[in-house]
Parts: structure tokens; C-alpha cells; sequence
């Protein structure tokens, strides 16, 4: 999978500094500011800041939690993967058929009446209500934190590489000028102007997706069409697997299915709805909006296979290369300005959301670990904010392929930590706090140990088989385990109005 | 005690702990043994092809349990889309590869590829989140349930109980 996940990088990724782009770029930039400068100006709590005074409507949170559910990868690296590997990489997005609905069940309604009593803020909150434990809402926080660096760091460097192929500054100014912008925004408005700068991101991305999908189909005559042209050059190409093993397309399955429950910057907006009635359309609404903005994915990752192969388009020098060639190749240059902008905004989109959770944890969820509340929590979440964000393009600048190995965990590393404690945990009155920590425990210390192993080279997985499915079935076992050993202290580890709220 | 806990066993979410621990061991089985000398044995994958439909399934009904009401309605559902997912990736294992110059394609699609894109990818969208929504009010939350929850909480505070925060 380190292979595959190094896409995420993009430092291919051609100079497109055209008027058109720069144009488009420019008018992007302008729209982010002014939508940052009316949410400041609305920001006046910690409860405004983290969680948005617990205020957004319906179709806002469900177009941001679209935005920030897809990063860079999904227009960059997703596309490249699938055309390399085939099909296989489909199983890292196929997936959404059920998970936002299956975060609904198990999650969301839970967590929005934790918000309403507790007023709660972040996702470790709602660990340590569950189980009565600072201690696993600190080790959360610690958890969350590590992953949230290794994210922020990737994603700094994706808006150095896009930035620098729009305007032409270089990747190092282009990680200065992108992290200066999601700073400014992130500080002065939160996550209110992470919000409504997600709904214009994520309408971008949907726009741009749609068209290039039904570009590529028309280029290429439809789908069957362009199915015919891979058949008869690559048949494997197109089997369910690709090119991967079965198991190896069902990990995918497995991490990103299961995984999604436990990923923060999805889970802790559950507490931004303003209505809890109105969670009965957000995972319908949120599917649809994710399988408009991951049309592209499909659609270039097959196109870009078909037009390489009956010549439309001359060879990729790398697979990351399938977006951008496809956009300077085969679609009108508006067109390619349109997708450039929206990758920008998802990976300013996924900063935004990552550097607000982070400072959470540094100024709420850590204080509270040790016993004792930060008092201006507004002043300390915006003091943590720029310390992160400054801390991760100083990351992505200097850390080489460092950066590569920090983004690639990120995901498992959440999955295996929060998942059982969190997911099963809101559902169980036999989950124990003993199980909850030993299974966060496992989840970190498998992860990284494992993680870090592959890295230095010093293993290698078998086929098929990654760090981040081992550490998610190790976290889970453990968790039913010390649960189990434990049982007799269940009972007493759950508070009245938490035991009515998990009843419901 | 609300009016729904009642006494008793929990069926129907010992039943999905059940199957999620099955479920979970069923993958780990399959994760150990790609270790094995030579690689995965041909079995493995079908573990993994019944155990994610089960993990999720068992999950989401885990999750969907109101108190000792169960799951209602949402039996249907629910074994809609473990149905479609197993299914779908049984279908993938088992079926001859037809992918070749000139196959049989389904809706621009060879075969094995449409029922995993089509079917595990799409089908489950048209009935999982219509499902959560035609059952939201009964199943999933209410007005009066939302009350219940301020109710308490705001009695916790007039008490002056403390939570761990």
C-alpha cells in the first residue's frame, strides 16, 4: 500500500500558469476571503469556533462534510491509482455505498444528544462521557493528534504542488501561500468559515467532477466503448481485483469501510447540526453529493487507460499524471482551471477541518486529560491553531519523504484507535473503560510499530495484508476482550444521562 | 429505567456483538493466514468476502437498536445489504473470468466488474439511507426523545451532579 498511498504526494503535477488558471485561481482566492472575513466576524465563542454553536443547517453541513470526506487523492492520486492498478483501486470508494448511512445508525444520532446535553465539542469528549475517563479521552486526543500531523503535513505539501502548478511560485512558496490562507481563515472564523468556505469547495468539486466525467464519456464514446478499447490491450484491467490481489481489494474495503467510523474530521460534525431532526436526510444527501464529486475518480483513472491506449493521449511519464494530462489534453482549458481550483480547495478543505480538530485536542481535550480547563478557550484554540498549521508546513518542507510515510497512516491510525471505543462503545453498556484504553492503546501502538517496521524496510507485509486492517482487527479483539475480563465494572462507568442517550 | 429498556435480554444486539466478533475473527483468520509459507491460501479472501458484509451489518445493527425494541422495520434492510455485499463479493470470487476482447458487457461493463461497481457500489444507496429515512421518526429519533434527553440532563445540572468533566 506505501507504494500505491506515495500518489498522494502529486509532486508531478505540470505548470498550468495560464491566464485562464491564474484567472480562475485568483477569483477562487477572492471568494475564500470574503467568505472567511463575514464568518470572523460571527466567531465569538469556543463554542462558535470548534463546533459552530452547534448552529448549521442541513444542506451546509452535508456539501462540507462531502468536502472535507475528499481530499486531494481523490482528484490527484485516485485517479493515478486507478490507472495503475485497475479496478482494485475502486474498493478504497466503494465503500460510501454505506458508510455514511451506516455513521448515521451508529454514531450520529448519539453524538448530537451527547452535544445537546453535555454540550460537547470533540470526538474525545464523547469518549470520555462514555466512559467516565479522562484518561481515555486524553489518550484519544494523543492518538488523534499524531495522525492529524502525519494528514496535515501531506496535505500542506499537496497545496504547495497545486499552487505551484497554478501560479507557478514554486512548492515551497506554494505550501506557504496555501497554509497562510487556511490559517488565515482557520483562525480569524473556525470552523464556521471552515463550513462555508467547504460549501463553496465542495459545490466547486462536484462541478468540476460532473463535467469531467461527462467529458471523458464523450470523448470516449461511452462507457462501453471505452471498456472495449482496455479489454483489448489490458483485460485485467477491468476485472473486479485489477491488478491487485482479492484480498488486497478487500482490505481496501474492509479500512476504508469500517475505518470511516472512526475518521474525526467526518464524525465530530455530527455535533454541528442545528435541528438533530433534520439527521434523517443527511446520509442520503450525503451519498449522492459523494458519488457526484467521486465520478471523477472513476472517470479519468478508466478514461485516461482507454485514451492512452488507442492513442488519444501520448503515455503518462507517472500515474499521477492522469488528471492533469487529461485535463491539458482533452478538455477545454476553463475547464481544467475549474479542476485545479477544486483541488486546491480539497486539500485546503481537509487542512482547514484537520488544523480546527487538532487545536481541540490541544487546548480541550489534553487540559482535561490532566485535570484542569484552559479558561479563554477561544484565545488558546486559535494560539493552537497557528502552532499546528505552522507546524505541519514546516513538516512538509523539510521532511522529505518523511511526509510520504506520516500521510500514509493516517487513516488506519484513526480507524483503529477511535472505532471500537468510540463506535461500539456508544452501543454497548458492557464496553468497559479498561477495554476502551487497552483497545486505543493497541490501536497506536500496532499502527505505528507496524507502520514504521514496513517503512525502514525491516518487514514486509505478505500480499494483500496492511498495517492498517492488522492494527484495526487487533484494536477491535482487544477491546471485546478487556471488555469482557472487565465486565463487572461496566455498570458503574456510565453516567444516567449517557446510559438514556445510548438506550435511545 | 425509560419506558423502552424494560427487563430482560437484548436480543437483537447480543445477536450483532455476536456476529461482529465473529465477523472481526473471521477477517483476522484470513489476515493470519496470508502469512503462512507460500502466501494466502484460496480460502482466505472468502473469509474476508463474508466477514465485511458481516462487521458492517453487524454494526449498523448494533447502532439502528433502540433499547429492547430491537430493530423493527430494519430487518429487511439491513439483510438487503448483507445479501448484496457478500454477495457481490462471492460473485467477484467465483465467477469465470470473462474479461476478454469482445465480452459480454453490463451496462459498459464486463460482467464481475458491473456487480461489484453497480451492485456493491450503487445498490445499497437506493435502499440503506431511504430506509434510515422512512424509519427516522419511529426508529431513530423524535421530538419526544430529544425532550427526554434535555429533561435529564437539565435535572443532572439543577442536582448538581458532576460528570467526569
Amino acid at each position: 500500500m506505501t507504494g500505491y498511498l506515495n500518489a498522494l504526494l502529486q509532486t508531478a503535477l505540470p505548470h498550468v500558469a495560464q491566464p485562464v488558471v491564474i484567472g480562475v485561481g485568483i477569483a477562487y482566492f477572492a471568494v475564500i476571503i470574503a467568505i472567511s472575513v463575514w464568518a470572523a466576524r460571527r466567531t465569538r465563542t469556543a463554542s462558535d469556533f470548534f463546533v459552530a454553536g452547534h448552529g448549521i443547517g442541513l444542506i451546509a453541513l452535508t456539501v462540507a462534510s462531502v468536502s472535507t470526506s475528499v481530499s486531494g487523492f481523490a482528484f490527484i492520486g485516485g485517479p493515478g491509482l486507478i490507472y495503475t492498478v485497475g479496478l482494485a483501486a475502486m474498493f478504497i470508494v466503494l465503500p460510501a455505498s454505506v458508510t455514511n448511512v451506516m455513521g448515521a445508525w451508529v454514531l450520529a444520532k448519539r453524538m448530537r444528544l451527547l452535544g445537546e446535553a453535555r454540550g460537547l465539542m470533540t470526538v474525545p469528549d464523547a469518549i470520555g462521557a462514555r466512559y467516565r475517563s479522562p484518561a481515555a479521552q486524553g489518550l484519544s486526543g494523543v492518538a488523534m493528534l499524531v495522525g492529524i500531523i502525519g494528514y496535515m503535513a501531506t496535505n500542506a505539501l499537496a497545496m504547495g504542488v497545486v499552487i505551484n502548478a497554478i501560479f507557478g511560485v514554486g512548492i515551497g512558496w506554494g505550501i506557504w501561500l496555501g497554509m497562510g490562507v487556511t490559517l488565515a481563515y482557520s483562525v480569524a472564523g473556525g470552523i464556521l468559515a471552515g463550513i462555508y468556505n467547504d460549501v463553496f469547495q465542495g459545490t466547486l468539486m462536484a462541478a468540476a467532477s460532473v463535467l469531467v466525467f461527462l467529458f471523458v464519456l464523450k470523448v470516449g464514446g461511452g462507457l462501453g466503448d471505452i471498456s472495449n478499447t482496455i479489454l483489448g490491450a489490458d483485460p485485467k484491467f477491468l476485472s473486479p481485483w485489477g491488478k491487485m490481489t482479492p484480498l488486497a481489494a478487500l482490505s481496501f474495503f474492509f479500512v476504508f469501510g469500517m475505518g470511516s467510523l472512526g475518521q474525526p474530521q467526518g464524525v465530530h460534525k455530527y455535533y454541528m447540526l442545528r435541528d438533530p431532526l433534520q439527521l434523517k436526510w443527511y446520509p442520503l444527501l450525503k451519498t449522492l453529493g459523494l458519488i457526484l464529486v467521486l465520478l471523477l475518480y472513476f472517470g479519468v483513472g478508466v478514461g485516461v487507460k482507454a485514451f492512452v491506449t488507442d492513442g488519444t493521449m501520448a503515455p503518462l511519464s507517472a500515474p499521477d499524471q492522469a488528471t492533469p494530462s487529461l485535463l491539458l489534453t482533452v478538455t477545454p482549458l476553463v475547464l481544467a482551471a475549474l479542476v485545479f481550483s477544486g483541488v486546491a480547495a480539497a486539500t485546503m478543505s481537509a487542512a482547514n477541518s484537520f488544523i480546527n480538530i487538532g487545536a481541540a485536542v490541544v487546548m480541550h481535550d489534553l487540559p482535561i486529560a490532566f485535570g484542569r480547563r484552559l479558561r479563554n478557550e477561544l484565545f488558546w484554540g486559535r494560539a493552537a491553531t497557528v502552532l499546528i498549521a505552522l507546524a505541519a508546513a514546516f513538516i512538509a518542507q523539510n521532511s522529505g519523504t518523511m511526509v510520504a510515510f506520516l500521510g500514509i497512516f493516517g487513516w488506519g491510525l484513526f480507524a483503529s484507535t477511535l472505532v471500537p471505543a468510540l463506535a461500539v462503545g456508544l452501543n454497548w453498556e458492557g464496553a468497559t473503560r479498561a477495554g476502551a484504553i487497552a483497545s486505543i492503546a493497541t490501536g497506536l501502538i500496532v499502527t505505528l510499530s507496524l507502520e514504521t517496521a514496513a517503512y525502514a524496510k525491516v518487514f514486509t507485509f505478505p500480499s494483500g495484508v496492511t498495517a492498517s486492517a492488522v492494527a484495526l482487527v487487533m484494536s477491535f479483539l482487544m477491546f471485546f476482550l478487556v471488555s469482557w475480563i472487565t465486565r463487572r465494572e461496566a455498570p458503574a462507568q456510565i453516567d444516567p444521562d449517557v446510559k438514556l442517550i445510548m438506550e435511545l | 429505567m425509560t419506558a423502552e429498556s424494560g427487563g430482560g435480554r437484548d436480543f437483537t444486539r447480543s445477536f450483532a456483538r455476536a456476529a461482529l466478533v465473529a465477523s472481526v475473527l473471521a477477517i483476522a483468520v484470513a489476515y493470519a493466514s496470508a502469512f503462512a509459507r507460500g502466501g494466502a491460501p484460496s480460502w482466505a479472501p472468502w473469509l474476508l468476502a463474508l466477514g465485511i458484509p458481516g462487521a458492517l451489518g453487524a454494526i449498523m445493527i448494533l447502532g439502528a437498536a433502540r433499547g429492547r425494541k430491537g430493530i423493527g422495520q430494519l430487518k429487511l434492510p439491513f439483510l438487503f445489504v448483507f445479501v448484496v455485499l457478500a454477495s457481490g463479493f462471492c460473485l467477484a470470487l467465483g465467477l469465470p473470468a470473462n474479461e476478454a476482447p469482445g465480452a459480454t458487457l453490463l451496462l459498459g461493463l464486463p460482467v464481475r466488474a458491473a456487480i461489484v461497481i453497480y451492485g456493491i457500489g450503487l445498490l445499497p444507496i437506493v435502499v440503506l439511507p431511504v430506509a434510515y429515512a422512512i424509519t427516522f421518526d419511529t426508529q431513530t429519533l423524535s421530538e419526544s426523545d430529544i425532550q427526554q434527553v434535555r429533561e435529564l440532563a437539565t435535572k443532572i445540572r439543577d442536582n448538581g451532579e458532576a460528570h467526569v468533566k
